[in-house]
C-alpha cells in the first residue's frame, strides 16, 4: 500500500557513504554524537552541582539564623526561669543586643499568649513588648501551637517525625524561621526571625564544562580522522564498534574528570561555609555570655554546641562548643552529600552515552533517513500523536508513577521522589483479605474492602450484560418478524433510552426512585405494597443501578442483534422448514450460530462499558449505603477526589487496568479458540 | 402456510408480539414522559399531584400517570431567564464546536497516514491508539488535571477542556476514519500523482471530499462527546458562569438543591439536539463499534 511515498527520496547507500567520506572528520555522526553526548552529560552535571551549591549556601544561611534563634531561645528560657518582674524587660534588651540589625525577631510565650520581646518596627511605643498578643497576631500563637504539637508528637513517639524548626519563604528572599524554646523540658513558647536571605553567589566553573565538551568532540573527531587515514571508509548508518568503544572511554573519562573536579570544588565551598558559620558562632557565644553575665543568668551552648541544630533540633556536632570544626563529622557529612551527586553524575554519563550510541552506531542516520523518506506520513500523524503523547500516554505513565507514592492533596507540592513508598499501596489494596469484620453484633461485611468492591463490580457487570443481551435479543427477534406492522415506530421508541445522554438518564431515575415522591414507590403503593427505601439496603440500591443501566443498555444490544438477524439468509430457514425443523430448533441451530460473530464483539465491548459505567453508579445511588454499592471505578474516583489520596487512587486504578488487561487477553484467546473450532 | 387459518394464526401471533413490544416501548418512553411532566408542571417538586391524606388506587394511578396537574411553561422560561442556563448552553456550544473542528482535523490527518502510508512505527502507533482505550479514566484524571491546570495554566478555561476532549476522542475517530479511507480506491490518488498533484492537494481536494460521510460521522461523534461530558468539566471548571450545560444541570439537583423543574426543563432543551443527531447517526455508530468483529 505504500504508494510512491519515500521511494523517490530514497538514495543509494553507496552514494550516501561516498558523500559522508567527503565530510570533515568532526562532522561525522560519531563526532557529533560525542559532542552532543558530552554536552548533555556535562550540562546536567553542571546544573546538579549548581543546585547543590545553592542548596548548601541556603542551608548554611538557615543554620546561621537557627543558631542565633537557639541562642535567643536559651536566653528566653534563662530569663523566664529567673523570677521577678524585671525579667520581661530584661529579655527585650537582650534580644535587641543579640540580634542587632539582623532583621525582626520576636519571642512569644504560649501561656497567657504574650509577646515577650520584639524588634519588629510595628511593636514600638504603645505596641511595645512585653504585652498580650493582639487579635491580628493570632498566627503567632497558632505557629507556637503547631510547633508544640510537633515536639509533643516527636517526644511521645520517640522518633523525629515532625519538624521542630519551621522555615518558610515569605517572598523573594524574605524568610521566616521559628523554633520552640523549652522551660523545664516543656515547650514554653517560640522565638522567630524574619530576615532577608542574602546568599553569596556561587557557580560551578563554566569554562571547565565547555572545555570538557570540546575535548570530547575533538578526541572522537581525531579518531575518525585517524581511521580514515588507515583507509576505513565510513558508512554513517553502519555500526562501528571500535570507534564506539573508544568514544565511550573518552566520554566516561571526561565526565568522571569533570565530576571529580566539581566535587572537589563543592567540598571547598562547604568548608568555607562551615568556617564562616563557626566564626559566627564564636561571636554569638561571646556576646551571649557577656550579656547573660550582665543580667546574672548563664547563656551557654555547652560543650557539644546545643545551638547548631538541624530542622528536628538535633545537634549536628560539626562545630564544637569551643568553635572548632570536628573534622570527622564534617568529612562524613561531605561524603554523605557527595554520594547523591556521584549517583547523579553516573546517571548523566549514562544519558550522554545513550545519546552518543544513538549517533555513533548509525541509529541517528537511519532515523534521519526514515524521517526524511516518510516525512509526509510523519507530518500527517504528528498532530494526533503529539496530542496523544501529552494528554494520554504521558498521564498514563505519570499515573503509574504516582501509584508507587503516597501523594495526597496535602503534599502535592513535594517532589515525587520523596514520597516513594514502593509497592505498599498495592499491598494495602490486594493484601487486605478482611472482607468480614467481627463486631459485637457478629460478622459484618467491610464495604471498604477491595474484594467486596470487586465482587459487586463483577455482579454488576454480569447481571447488566445478561439483562442487556436477553432483552435485546427478545426485542430484536420480535422486531425481525416478517410482516409485522409499525416496526419502524417501535424501533425509534425503543432506541430512545440510548439516545438520551446517560448522565441525564441517571439523574431522572434518581428522581423516580425517591422514597417519598418517586413514581416507583407510588406504583408499588398503588398495588398495595409498602414504599421501599431504595438507597438504604445493599440489595435494593444494587437494583436501582441495575434497573437504570438495564434500561439504558438494552437498545444497543437490540440494534446490534437486529443488524445480525437481517444479514442471515432466509434460504437457510426455508431449507430447515422443508427438513421439518421446529422453530425452536431453527433458533438454536441457525439463528444463534449465525449471530455469534455479531454478538461476541458486542458483548465484549459492553462488558468493558459496564465495568467502567461511572455515571449510573455515581449519580443514581452514589454507592450508598455506606459505599456498599460502589464499583471499582467510582471507588477509585472517590479515593482521588473525595479523600484526596492521589497515590492510593492511582494504585487502585492500575489494578482496574490490570483486571481489564487480563480480561482482554483471555477474551482474545477465547475468541481465537472458538474461531478455530468453527472454521 | 396457506389459506385463512394460517393468516389468522399469524395475526394472533402478531398480537402477542405487539403486546410485548408496546409494553417495552412504554417502559422505554416512560422516563422521557416523566421528564416532560415535571418540566411542564411549572413546579420544582417530584410529585405530579398532591395526594389526599388517605389515597386510593385511582389517586395513586393519577400520581403515576405522566400528566401534569396543570400545564405551565414557567420552568422553561425561568431556567432560560433567571438561571444562567442560556450562558451554560452557549459555553457547551463553544466547547463542543471547537472540539469538533480540532477533533476532525486530528483524526482525519492521522487516519489518512495510517491508511495510505507504509512507514516505520505504523503498526505500533495504531496498536497504541487501541490500547489507550483501555486506560481507566480515573488513572488519567489526576495527571491530566496537573498538566492542564499547573503546567499549561489552562485550568478553568475552555481551551483545556477542548484539548482534552478532542485528544481523548482521537483513537475511536481514527479507527473509524481509517476504515473508510481504506475503501477509497488507491488508483484515484495514483492518477492524481501522475497529474502532478502534491500530497496536500490530494488530501484536501480529493480524499476529504470523497470521505465526506465519514467526516460527518466523526464530526458528530466529537460534538456529542463534548456536549455530553460532565466529569472532566465538573473537575476543571470552577466559576459558575463558565460551567458547561451538563455541569449546570447537576448543579440543579446535586448536593442539597432539588430544583427538579429546572433540571427537567434544562434536560429537555439539552437533549433535543443530541437525541435527533443520535437517531440519525446510530447506524454508523454501531457499524463503527463492531467493525472488525462482524464477518460477512
Amino acid at each position: 500500500m505504500s504508494l510512491v511515498a519515500g521511494s523517490a527520496y530514497l538514495e543509494d547507500p553507496a552514494v550516501l557513504a561516498a558523500r559522508a567520506a567527503r565530510r570533515p572528520a568532526w562532522l561525522q555522526p560519531a563526532a557529533i554524537g560525542a559532542l552532543l553526548g558530552a554536552l548533555l552529560a556535562l550540562a546536567l552535571s553542571w546544573w546538579f552541582v549548581s543546585q547543590q551549591r545553592a542548596e548548601r549556601a541556603e542551608d548554611a544561611w538557615n543554620r546561621g539564623v537557627i543558631m542565633q534563634l537557639m541562642a535567643v531561645a536559651d536566653a528566653a528560657a534563662a530569663v523566664e526561669r529567673r523570677d521577678g518582674t524585671g525579667a520581661e524587660q530584661a529579655l527585650q534588651g537582650l534580644l535587641a543586643e543579640l540580634t542587632d540589625g539582623d532583621g525582626h525577631f520576636r519571642v512569644v510565650r504560649l501561656s497567657g499568649s504574650r509577646l515577650l520581646a520584639s524588634t519588629a518596627p510595628a511593636d514600638r511605643d504603645e505596641a511595645a513588648a512585653p504585652r498580650r498578643l493582639s487579635r491580628d497576631e493570632k498566627w503567632l500563637f497558632d505557629l507556637a501551637q503547631g510547633l508544640r504539637a510537633a515536639v509533643e508528637t516527636n517526644v511521645s513517639e520517640s522518633v523525629f517525625r515532625r519538624r521542630q524548626v519551621n522555615v518558610e519563604a515569605l517572598g523573594q528572599d524574605q524568610m521566616r524561621i521559628s523554633l520552640p524554646y523549652f522551660v523545664d523540658g516543656q515547650v514554653a513558647g517560640i522565638v522567630l526571625a524574619e530576615r532577608e536571605r542574602v546568599l553569596q553567589p556561587s557557580r560551578p566553573s563554566a569554562v571547565a564544562a565547555t572545555a570538557g565538551v570540546g575535548l570530547a568532540w575533538l578526541a572522537v573527531g581525531g579518531l575518525v580522522l585517524l581511521r580514515r587515514r588507515q583507509g576505513v571508509s565510513p558508512d554513517p548508518a553502519a555500526r562501528n564498534w571500535g570507534l564506539f568503544g573508544a568514544g565511550v572511554l573518552v566520554l566516561a573519562a571526561i565526565t568522571a574528570g569533570h565530576g571529580l573536579l566539581e566535587l572537589g570544588g563543592l567540598e571547598r565551598w562547604q568548608r568555607e561555609l562551615t568556617d564562616g558559620l563557626s566564626d559566627r558562632f564564636l561571636e554569638l557565644r561571646e556576646e551571649a555570655a557577656y550579656l547573660g553575665g550582665s543580667l546574672g543568668v548563664a547563656i551557654d551552648p555547652g560543650r557539644d554546641n546545643r545551638w547548631d541544630v538541624d530542622l528536628f533540633q538535633r545537634e549536628l556536632g560539626v562545630i564544637g562548643g569551643d568553635g572548632r570544626l570536628r573534622e570527622a563529622v564534617l568529612d562524613a557529612d561531605i561524603d554523605a552529600r557527595a554520594a547523591g551527586l556521584r549517583k547523579a553524575i553516573t546517571g548523566n554519563l549514562g544519558l550522554g552515552l545513550l545519546l552518543f550510541a544513538f549517533f555513533a552506531l548509525g541509529a541517528a542516520t537511519r532515523t534521519g533517513r526514515a524521517l526524511r523518506d516518510n516525512r509526509h506520513a510523519y507530518m500527517y500523524v504528528l498532530p494526533a500523536m503529539f496530542g496523544m503523547l501529552i494528554l494520554v500516554f504521558f498521564p498514563f505513565a505519570y499515573g503509574i508513577t504516582l501509584s508507587f507514592t503516597e501523594q495526597t492533596a496535602l503534599n502535592v507540592g513535594e517532589p515525587i521522589t520523596e514520597l516513594f513508598v514502593g509497592f505498599s499501596n498495592y499491598l494495602r489494596i490486594l493484601g487486605d483479605f478482611q472482607v468480614f469484620r467481627s463486631t459485637a453484633e457478629g460478622a459484618v461485611i467491610n464495604y471498604q474492602n477491595f474484594y467486596w468492591t470487586l465482587f459487586i463490580t463483577i455482579c454488576w457487570t454480569v447481571t447488566n450484560v445478561t439483562v442487556g443481551v436477553t432483552f435485546g435479543m427478545l426485542l430484536a427477534l420480535a422486531l425481525n418478524t416478517r410482516g409485522l406492522r409499525f416496526t419502524n415506530l417501535y424501533r425509534v421508541l425503543l432506541i430512545l433510552p440510548w439516545a438520551i445522554p446517560n448522565y441525564i438518564t441517571a439523574l431522572i431515575w434518581r428522581g423516580m426512585f425517591h422514597q417519598q415522591f418517586g413514581v416507583i414507590n407510588q406504583a408499588i403503593q398503588m398495588f398495595g405494597g409498602e414504599p421501599v427505601a431504595w438507597f438504604d439496603g445493599v440489595f435494593s440500591a444494587f437494583m436501582t443501578g441495575l434497573i437504570t443501566n438495564g434500561w439504558l443498555s438494552f437498545p444497543f444490544m437490540m440494534v446490534v442483534i437486529l443488524g445480525g438477524l437481517q444479514s442471515i439468509s432466509q434460504d437457510m430457514y426455508e431449507a430447515a422448514t422443508i427438513d421439518g425443523a421446529s422453530k425452536w430448533q431453527q433458533f438454536w441451530q441457525i439463528t444463534l450460530p449465525s449471530l455469534k460473530p455479531t454478538i461476541i464483539p458486542a458483548v465484549i465491548i459492553s462488558v468493558v462499558w459496564t465495568f467502567n459505567m461511572f455515571n449510573v453508579i455515581y449519580l443514581v445511588s452514589g454507592g450508598e449505603p455506606a459505599g456498599a454499592n460502589e464499583i471499582l471505578i467510582t471507588k477509585a474516583y472517590k479515593i482521588a477526589f473525595e479523600e484526596y489520596r492521589y497515590g492510593y487512587a492511582a494504585a487502585y486504578s492500575v489494578v482496574i487496568f490490570l483486571i481489564l488487561m487480563v480480561y482482554g487477553v483471555l477474551q482474545t484467546r477465547l475468541t481465537r479458540a472458538t474461531e478455530a473450532t468453527t472454521s | 402456510m396457506s389459506g385463512q387459518g394460517g393468516r389468522r394464526g399469524r395475526r394472533m401471533q402478531h398480537l402477542g408480539l405487539h403486546v410485548f413490544l408496546v409494553a417495552f416501548s412504554l417502559i422505554a418512553v416512560y422516563p422521557v414522559l416523566w421528564v416532560f411532566t415535571v418540566a411542564f408542571s411549572g413546579q420544582q417538586n417530584l410529585a405530579f399531584v398532591e395526594l389526599p391524606p388517605d389515597p386510593g388506587f385511582l389517586d395513586r394511578l393519577r400520581a403515576v400517570a405522566p400528566w401534569p396537574a396543570q400545564f405551565s411553561l414557567r420552568n422553561f422560561v425561568d431556567v432560560l431567564d433567571q438561571q444562567p442556563f442560556l450562558r451554560w448552553m452557549l459555553n457547551s456550544a463553544i466547547v463542543a464546536g471547537l472540539t469538533t473542528v480540532l477533533g476532525v482535523f486530528l483524526a482525519c490527518t492521522a487516519a489518512y497516514a495510517f491508511s495510505r502510508f507504509q512507514f516505520p512505527g505504523r503498526r505500533a502507533g495504531m496498536m497504541s491508539f487501541l490500547v489507550s482505550q483501555m486506560f481507566p479514566g480515573t488513572l488519567l484524571l489526576v495527571p491530566i488535571y496537573i498538566i492542564i491546570t499547573q503546567w499549561l495554566g489552562l485550568g478553568n478555561s475552555f481551551i483545556g477542556l477542548v484539548l482534552v476532549y478532542s485528544v481523548t476522542a482521537i483513537p475511536f475517530c481514527v479507527w473509524m476514519m481509517k476504515g473508510y479511507f481504506d475503501t477509497i480506491p488507491i488508483e484515484i490518488e495514483e492518477s492524481a500523482i501522475m497529474d502532478g498533484a502534491s500530497r496536500q492537494v490530494i488530501f484536501f481536494k480529493i480524499i476529504l471530499p470523497l470521505a465526506k460521510p465519514a467526516v460527518a460521522v466523526t464530526a458528530l461523534f466529537s460534538f456529542m462527546t463534548a456536549w455530553n461530558e460532565f466529569i472532566l468539566a465538573a473537575t476543571f471548571l470552577e466559576e459558575e458562569l463558565k460551567y458547561t450545560a451538563p455541569v449546570g444541570l447537576r448543579f440543579f439537583v446535586g448536593g442539597f438543591s432539588s430544583e427538579w423543574g429546572y433540571f427537567a426543563a434544562g434536560s429537555i432543551i439539552i437533549s433535543i439536539p443530541v437525541v435527533f443527531l443520535f437517531l440519525y447517526l446510530q447506524k454508523y455508530l454501531v457499524s463503527g463499534l463492531t467493525a472488525g468483529g462482524v464477518k460477512g
